[in-house]
């Protein structure tokens, strides 16, 4: 592995930040450190970069310790949530800054900066000012500054957090498309799953100072192994034993042993398959029309579910409904959050 | 388990360097000599003991003085902050033109020594004042009233400052809000402004109180027989060389003032809170009746300020005051022994004093902000403390500890670097903290990103840090700038023959008599700190308009 973190703990006073967190970061690899706010993901991307100590636990690049080596010297790039360019810096002046540093000749920077601003579609505001720039392209310019030094690791911490939602995807394809043409090992702090699958080769979902679950993004959607993932995952119908046993009784089959309350199902809205019938046990209480797909709350006998159809408008508000869903599209997680069954969407 | 980065890295061995050198600075300048006057308060013939305070707390002169700096510190405030509020009220919450000229007059005061105050009374209501003359009475302007009206004129621009700092703050949809429930514009003042304004006021009084009981200039040349706190050291140092007298009297003094500041802290702390953000400012609309009265009362304070300051220009180019009432030059040929010596000397304090000051706080905050909190939070506790300690105090501290050949600190004694150092100390809490909020505003990712892309310690501070609070340190050069040219009451104790300082040569001149060559220094002292001032204030402008050019561009 290129980059390893191994049992990295971390604690602030009696609160514990980190946990014996281990995780790994292969050459060329994009990995997303998922989950939400206070789960250890910044504190660990934090740890990472060397802006703060660990309390326990190793980092190793290439299996050489990075704990003693200070942020300067460790030679990655950042990019944060606020931009955080240099105010009294042009954008040339912040993109070469790390090359500065470094001692490369004036000739070589100017060149350098020239490239990458073409990479980050930007080749007009070399000599503008970051308050000239929008948000958008500010990040753009925090980006080619983090670049421009060719990091051993890049790191993202929730850098399109503060983007409006059309920057922000075009800045998610921008941010794919430069790491897999330089290749650079990536590793993103986001609390947002929807970029997460979109862009990362692994996601490590965090919760509370642990990793819950690491894998790919189709891993985790579909074979979530814990509640806590399959709620954070997407949209998922979340169903305990004894509801399972009155709607879909196909699917106890499947059930790994154990208690009665120590799994749940989870099904996602699209798998599950809505036939009209008068005589059907479930009704249709609402319907929320999304462009491309069709968002149905239906009443079971198990509770209410949330299912996603695509295609002919079939049903309406109030229409009774046969439910159906195969029994290979389902999971059976482990019940990590206490949490009534009935409320079980999310 | 911790601290897992063993090795001693550069940037560590600065950190320590950045705090380490202001807080020695701290403890040897500051710290040191007030453990040294408490000592001496308590040094008797035979070791130490409390004879010298059972001797001072037994005299009649002790208990004159001290009620009379209560008296006169009460007093003072009670003035300076009811005519503060109608300033600031002025100011803020109402709409008439010329706020401008309100604004200009009324912070003429800080850029003069405070005896200045005294000798424009003196001008204009002492025995051959202006006044006195016309209405061909005789005024008693030494002592209690002369005193008041000096002290109060001084206080002033601080008390506007901070009230209208804090009128500032209110929101204006509360009183939307509060208009469109029917309130009424008297009710909306007593119910709205009123209670947000009360820490300001509270704020605006102890530092009234404490700048009034521990100023010296006012004091020293109107006071008269009315003896208070400050002069009453200066008699037992200077006049009955009794130096642990005057360190009693002195710790005395210090009592009132450290309490007076801890509370002001305090209330400092609440008004922060009651801060919302995304705040819609007030915009006052034109009432007849309010602003007419309003603007009439703030144009009238402010003639007094500027006939009180007007006259001692004036007066330095008359040529026999009052009976040869003919403009001349003649009193700007200083006669007394070193002539403008001092003055020069006082430019040259004062740039050391700026430029050593400034750079110590921003060595300082730099630092700070690589600390742990546990131990940045203590050092930030001493680096506020100095400004509960009034000049006088500091000022035979000093004496005490620097004219001592105990120590090699010795060698310092009786030179300009000595007097820069106290009116850096003097001031460091303002000039501190002033640069504490503009690290504040500085975003830590800023440092991070310098920091990842290779830079060290030494580099962030010179590429980020200083750019980004230039206003402040601007700020804070000009402060501890104009304060060293016109302080008085910390280095009185201080000066020597070879060596004086601008406000000490026009007590002198005031005391030998000589009133009209005092203004005439004065004025030049004046001219100096305003165009330092103006200095400033096109910096200031000069930078904001590269900003805002950034942003046009």
């Amino acid at each position: 592995m290129y980059l390893t973190v191994r049992d990295a703990t971390k604690t602030y006073g009696t609160f514990t930040a980190l946990d014996r967190v281990s995780i790994e970061i292969d050459r060329g690899e994009f990995v997303c450190l998922l989950g939400p706010s206070g789960c250890g993901k910044t504190t660990l991307l934090r740890l990472i970069a060397g802006l703060s100590d660990l309390d326990g636990g190793e980092i190793l690049l290439e299996d050489t310790a990075l704990s003693d080596l200070p942020a300067r010297k460790r030679g990655f790039g950042i990019v944060f949530q606020s931009y955080s360019l240099f105010p009294n810096m042009t954008v040339a002046d912040n993109i070469g800054y790390g090359l500065r540093i470094r001692g490369t000749q004036r000739s070589e920077i100017s060149a350098r900066v020239t490239e990458l601003l073409e990479l980050v579609k930007l080749p007009q505001v070399a000599d503008n000012f970051p308050n000239q720039l929008s948000g958008g392209q500010q990040q753009r310019i925090a980006l080619a500054r983090a670049i421009a030094v060719d990091p051993r690791v890049l790191l993202l911490d929730e850098p399109l957090s503060a983007l409006d939602a059309k920057v922000r995807a075009e800045l998610r394809d921008e941010i794919r498309h430069v790491q897999r043409s330089l290749g650079i090992p990536t590793l993103m702090v986001t609390h947002d799953q929807e970029e997460a699958l979109a862009l990362a080769d692994k996601i490590i979902c965090m919760n509370h100072g642990v990793v819950v679950q690491a894998g790919t993004p189709e891993d985790l959607y579909h074979r979530p192994r814990t509640r806590f993932v399959a709620e954070f995952m997407g949209i998922s119908n979340l169903l305990s034993t004894e509801a399972v046993a009155q709607i879909f009784p196909d699917l106890l089959a499947t059930r790994p042993a154990g208690a009665d309350g120590a799994h749940v199902v989870c099904i996602r809205p699209e798998q599950i398959g809505v036939t009209p019938a008068p005589d059907g046990n479930a009704t249709v209480r609402g319907i929320s029309f999304l462009g491309n797909l069709r968002r149905l709350e239906v009443e079971s006998p198990g509770g209410p579910l949330v299912v996603e159809t695509h295609g002919a408008d079939t049903c309406r508000e109030g229409d009774r409904v046969n439910l159906h869903v195969a029994s290979e599209a389902c999971t059976w997680v482990a019940d990590d959050v206490a949490q009534a069954p009935a409320e079980s969407q999310s | 388990m911790r601290p897992a980065r063993s090795r001693m890295d550069g940037d560590r061995f600065l950190t320590w360097v950045c705090v380490g050198l202001p807080l020695l600075g701290l403890v040897l300048f500051f710290l040191y000599p007030m453990v040294i006057v408490f000592l001496r308060s308590l040094t008797v013939e035979d070791g130490y003991g409390l004879a010298n305070y059972t001797q001072v707390l037994g005299s009649a002169g002790f208990w004159r003085a001290t009620w009379h700096s209560l008296l006169m510190g009460g007093t003072t405030t009670a003035l300076s902050v009811f005519l503060g509020f109608i300033i600031a009220h002025g100011l803020h919450r109402c709409a008439f033109p010329g706020k401008w000229l309100v604004r200009g007059i009324i912070i003429l005061p800080l850029l003069a020594p405070s005896l200045v105050q005294a000798l424009g009374l003196i001008f204009l209501l002492g025995r051959n004042g202006v006044v006195s003359r016309a209405l061909g009475t005789e005024i008693e302007i030494y002592g209690f009233w002369g005193l008041l009206i000096a002290n109060t004129l001084y206080a002033l621009p601080q008390a506007v400052m901070i009230i209208g700092a804090a009128l500032v703050l209110l929101d204006a949809r509360t009183y939307e809000a509060a208009e469109v429930m029917g309130a009424s514009p008297s009710r909306q003042f007593r119910d709205l402004t009123l209670p947000a304004a009360r820490f300001g006021i509270l704020n605006a009084a102890f530092v009234c109180f404490t700048i009034t009981i521990t100023d010296f200039g006012n004091a020293a040349v109107i006071g008269g027989d009315y003896s208070v706190l400050a002069t009453e050291i200066y008699s037992q140092v200077v006049g009955q060389r009794n130096f642990n007298m005057g360190a009693v009297v002195g710790i005395m003094l210090l009592l009132p003032t450290v309490i007076s500041y801890a509370i002001e802290r305090q209330a400092m702390k609440r008004q922060r809170t009651g801060q919302a953000t995304g705040q819609v400012r007030y915009r006052p609309s034109f009432r007849p009746l309010r602003d007419t009265v309003m603007a009439g009362l703030s144009l009238l304070i402010c003639a007094g300020i500027v006939a009180v300051i007007g006259i001692v220009v004036y007066a330095s180019f008359v040529t026999l005051w009052p009976y040869n009432m003919a403009l001349s030059p003649k009193h700007y040929d200083i006669t007394l022994a070193g002539g403008y010596s001092s003055l020069w000397m006082t430019i040259v304090i004062s740039v050391m004093a700026a430029t050593g000051g400034t750079l110590a706080v921003f060595l300082l905050g730099l630092g700070l902000r690589r600390l742990p909190r546990t131990a940045a939070q203590p050092i930030q506790i001493l680096a506020a403390m100095p400004a509960a300690v009034p000049g006088m105090v500091l000022g035979l501290a000093y004496i005490l500890t620097f004219n001592s050949t105990a120590t090699p600190l010795y060698l310092l004694y009786g030179t300009a670097a000595l007097i820069a150092i106290i009116n850096f100390y003097h001031y460091h809490t303002q000039g501190f903290l002033t640069l504490m909020t503009g690290f504040r505003q500085l975003p830590p990712a800023l440092e991070e990103a310098a920091g990842s892309l290779g830079a060290g310690l030494g580099r962030t501070a010179i590429d980020i840090v200083a750019p980004f609070i230039a206003p402040m340190l601007v700020s804070v050069f000009f402060f501890l700038f104009m304060r060293s040219m016109v302080t008085l009451s910390a280095v009185v104790f201080l000066t020597t023959p070879d060596l004086s300082v601008a406000a000490v040569t026009i007590m002198r001149l005031d005391d030998a008599g000589l009133t009209s060559q005092a203004a005439a220094f004065s004025t030049c002292v004046m001219a100096i700190v305003c165009l330092a001032l103006l200095s400033m204030k096109a910096t200031l402008a000069l930078m904001s308009r590269r900003h805002h050019m950034k942003e046009a561009a």
